[in-house]
């Protein structure tokens, strides 16, 4: 193992550079498929200033899990929006526009998922951007894309309208039981990232030749590509594809099992090794030299595939899930336990890689926040810090970035172009914010 | 929305990125060599279709006998002698192959990666190193080369050496994604009532996929930090952190309230309205964050009265847990009352001209793959575009799902036999001609 490349990589991963140093992005982002993609940019090193309607900007800050609030702020709002500068713009007023191209004149990369033509209609689509930096790199994150009948009709989309329309929930339940929904926002999170590697590319492209260029993602296209079998399959046979519960027609054996304790544990061994493996464990060393069994495409056959399986359940139902951690680990085939959220956060492998890691933020204050899960030796992603009230951090951004002076930014909050966040909650600081910690640069 | 000369944004963008056009266009990542040495990982392979669409070039290395990853297939069916995922996977892709249990393989490897910009491997930590090709052998001969490993545990930590493979069913139950996702358990009703009412993972291998996702993610940072300093360096995705990752609120909520979060069936826990909801053909997806969005749901479905919509003032309260459960059986009565299609019509329409036009709920059919696969809307927008491969014949897999105007995704090929681009690539890379190749196979080292 590269024991020196990864040696202390949690203790130094502040002290080392980070990939996207010096990429500079913005973003009129909502929700979660539009800011967890610069999101990801912002925990590589990538300088992302949020854009928010004032007062009260993102929709994100108010949803929360059953009414609660994490120190007064959004707790969905906190993953997708780690290390941004905040601004709070008003894109419907002409000044806002023109702040806007002032900055989009000095960024390699914008990022927004209003529906088709709203930018355009701001004076900021992409057409008129690239008048003033043609090497611009331009996304637009929304359901259906930016043409198309469902782009015409302006239907509005929701992650969850993708996992229904692109089939992905269809296939996620139980045979004769109705399509379930992913807890996960699985299409905006998943679609943001199918994002990013579009951007990144653009980006080798723009380095290669200097051209920017606008890219468009739907996020219900975005998961319909990571269904993989399904479409040859209907394509080849001429069959509707089915779901398959917890079981996987493509591995086997591979499952969900209940254990003597009634929790549950996955299980997988599907390489003649790892089944072998498995029967040992199983004290059936017989059934690897089973016909039914004999290689992996034989047992894939449904009629073999139930008959493993429900050797396999009746077997770990008399197991706890440690007994088959353990007999997993000895014999070389997979088992876990199904980890809830605790097990999660408190898992000390997780810890110990750093990928739960500590946050001590000067606005929300200390938490665990889960580290950007590609890790690289020597310029490791990280957060810094979290999520801010809309309007922030207004005074750095138009000093740094457009060289403002007090005066200019005094009349740009006069004419409302710029704003901040208004006295609601998930909109406003923590009530025992000090006026002073995590500003970058203090109004007045 | 026009421009100066008039020409409306949708026509304008479609000109110029519909995937149709897509081979007249520069490629991002034609300069870019890849090696993959994925085994038994899905993940590997994604991860060098997302480069290979972009146009690297991508040496798939496997052992003589092909990757066992191709042998998993729905219900063991085989096409043309290929299994349909690594169907979908092989794509733009030049395969060779390797046996890397013999020290003359590991020098070609050697040999290689020397030339390559990126390698992706997926063996447990420790195999590379044993075999003299790992990061640290490699970097000396390459110092530019990114090194990208995707397993079940990453490189280092306590459990870095478990001899447990990394699988997609384990990758889901290993993040936390798979506890909370399923029915809710009815009331009086067990396990052995309800064997379905449990934790239950996503069909598609999404653990795997979204594993080599942020892997591609991870290697374009590193290649853009290369062009920057030349260097090179090592990546490491263990795939349930990556999966774990895409969660938002439930490790926040458990630290602050102690609350470890449950199944809520086709509920949304973190906000109200969003949820599943049967319809007299089916189900539809219903989305409505706004307080208005929900507003307009009740308006479209005759309500607004009846519910007092004009003086709801928040949209918060819906989405405690009580107000969720009592509002969705109301909900669902009025969603039952019309088809699919009629429910999307009524909110296209509301769109229109309802009074609180254009805000509409999102309306969405839960549709079945062969339902998408046919839908108009797609089909239009070339995701399901045959594709005729030399070897394979015409088929169907999910493309073109990036739209771009410069450097447009493409698949010029879907899959290869194994050890199919040996001559090719042996001849380009390593001068390697037909005797020398003969003797090699002979020997049993490709």
């Amino acid at each position: 193992m590269a024991e020196g490349t990864w040696k202390d990589y949690r203790e130094k991963k502040h002290s080392k550079p980070l990939p996207l140093r010096g990429i500079r992005v913005l973003e009129v982002c909502t929700l979660l498929l539009g800011p967890s993609g610069p999101g990801a940019l912002a925990r590589m090193g990538a300088e992302v200033i949020k854009c928010e309607m004032p007062p009260l900007g993102d929709t994100l800050r108010s949803l929360v899990p059953f009414g609660y609030w994490f120190r007064e702020q959004s707790t969905s709002f906190i993953r997708p929006n780690p290390n941004k500068y905040w601004l709070g713009l008003d894109l419907h007023k002409a000044e806002g526009q023109e702040l806007f191209r002032e900055l989009a004149a000095k960024v390699d990369i914008i990022e927004e998922n209003q529906r088709p033509g709203v930018m355009e209609g701001w004076n900021v689509g992409y057409r008129q951007i690239k008048e003033i930096n043609p090497s611009i790199i331009y996304i637009s994150k929304t359901g259906f894309g930016q043409w198309g009948q469902y782009a015409r009709e302006n239907r509005p989309s929701n992650d969850g309208a993708a996992q229904a329309m692109s089939g992905y929930a269809w296939m996620s339940r139980f045979p004769g039981q109705r399509p379930l929904k992913s807890r996960l926002y699985i299409c905006d999170s998943y679609g943001a990232l199918m994002g990013e590697v579009a951007v990144l590319a653009a980006l080798h492209y723009r380095k290669r030749t200097g051209k920017g260029q606008f890219i468009e993602l739907s996020q219900s296209e975005s998961i319909m590509r990571a269904m993989s079998w399904i479409w040859p399959y209907l394509h080849i046979t001429g069959r509707p594809a089915m779901p398959a519960g917890n079981g996987d027609v493509s591995i086997c054996p591979a499952g969900t099992f209940r254990c003597s304790d009634d929790t549950f544990l996955a299980l997988a061994a599907p390489s003649p090794e790892e089944f072998r493996g498995l029967c040992i464990a199983m004290d059936r060393p017989e059934l690897a030299e089973d016909p039914r069994f004999k290689d992996h495409l034989t047992r894939l056959q449904e009629e073999n595939a139930a008959g493993i399986l429900g050797i396999i359940a009746d077997w770990v139902r008399t197991k706890t899930p440690a007994e088959v951690e353990a007999l997993a680990e000895k014999h070389g085939f997979a088992a876990s336990h199904l980890y809830n959220i605790k097990d999660v956060v408190e898992d000390k492998h997780f810890r110990e890689r750093g990928f739960v890691t500590e946050v001590d933020d000067p606005v929300v204050g200390p938490f665990l926040d889960y580290e950007f899960p590609a890790m690289m030796s020597r310029t490791p992603p990280r957060v810094s810090w979290s999520i801010r009230p809309v309007g922030f951090d207004n005074e750095y951004v138009m000093t740094q970035y457009l060289g403002k002076g007090e005066d200019e930014i005094k009349k740009l909050y006069e004419c409302g172009a710029l704003g901040k966040w208004t006295d609601v909650l998930g909109r406003r600081p923590p009530s025992d914010w000090d006026g002073k910690a995590g500003l970058i640069m203090a109004r007045d | 929305m026009t421009d100066m000369e008039g020409q409306d944004w949708v026509d304008w963008i479609r000109e110029r990125d519909d995937p149709k056009i897509a081979p007249t266009r520069a490629e991002a990542l034609d300069d870019i060599t890849v090696l993959d040495l994925s085994y038994k990982s899905f993940a590997g392979c994604y991860c060098s279709s997302m480069l290979a669409e972009f146009g690297a070039e991508i040496l798939r290395v496997e052992p003589p006998e092909g990757d066992f990853i191709r042998t998993c297939t729905p219900y063991g069916i085989l096409h043309k002698g290929e299994g349909l995922n690594y169907l979908a996977e092989g794509r733009n892709k030049f395969h060779i192959t390797l046996n890397l249990e013999k020290p003359k393989a590991r020098e070609l490897l050697k040999g290689l990666a020397s030339q390559a910009d990126v390698l992706v491997e997926t063996y447990r930590p420790g195999v590379m190193d044993d075999w003299g090709v790992g990061y640290e052998e490699l970097r000396k001969i390459n110092p530019r080369l990114i090194f990208a490993s995707i397993t079940a545990y990453g490189q280092f930590g306590p459990m870095s050496l478990s001899r447990m493979p990394d699988y997609d069913n384990i990758i889901q139950a290993r993040s936390g994604a798979q506890y909370d996702t399923g029915e809710m358990m009815p009331e009086n009703k067990s396990y052995d009532d309800c064997p379905w009412a449990i934790p239950t993972k996503a069909g598609p291998w999404i653990g795997w996929i979204n594993a080599g996702t942020f892997m591609a993610v991870g290697i374009l940072a590193a290649l853009h930090w290369r062009e920057m300093t030349g260097e090179g360096q090592a990546l490491d995705v263990a795939s349930a952190e990556a999966y774990a990752s895409l969660e938002d609120w439930a490790s926040i909520w458990y630290q602050g309230a102690g609350v470890i979060n449950e199944r809520f069936g086709n509920l949304n826990t973190a906000g109200w309205l969003y949820c599943f909801a049967p319809t007299k053909d089916g189900a539809v997806f219903l989305g409505a964050l706004r307080l208005e969005m929900w507003q307009a749901f009740a308006d479209m479905v005759g309500k607004w009265d009846e519910w007092d919509a004009a003086n709801w003032r928040d949209l918060a309260p819906f989405s405690e847990e009580e107000e969720q459960l009592k509002w969705a059986p109301l909900v669902f009565a009025e969603t039952r009352k019309y088809t699919n299609e009629e429910l999307v019509a009524m909110s296209v329409k509301y769109a229109k001209n309802g009074r609180l036009a254009p805000i509409t709920p999102v309306v969405a059919p839960v549709c079945s793959p062969e339902e998408a696969v046919h839908e108009a809307n797609w089909l239009d927008r070339g995701i399901f575009v045959p594709i005729t491969d030399p070897v394979y014949g015409e088929l169907i897999v999910a493309q073109a799902q990036h739209k771009m105007t410069e450097t447009p995704i493409r698949t010029k090929w879907v899959c290869r036999p194994v050890g199919y681009d040996n001559e090719h690539i042996y001849l380009k890379y390593m001068g390697l001609g037909p005797r020398k190749l003969k003797e090699l196979k002979e020997a049993g080292i490709i």
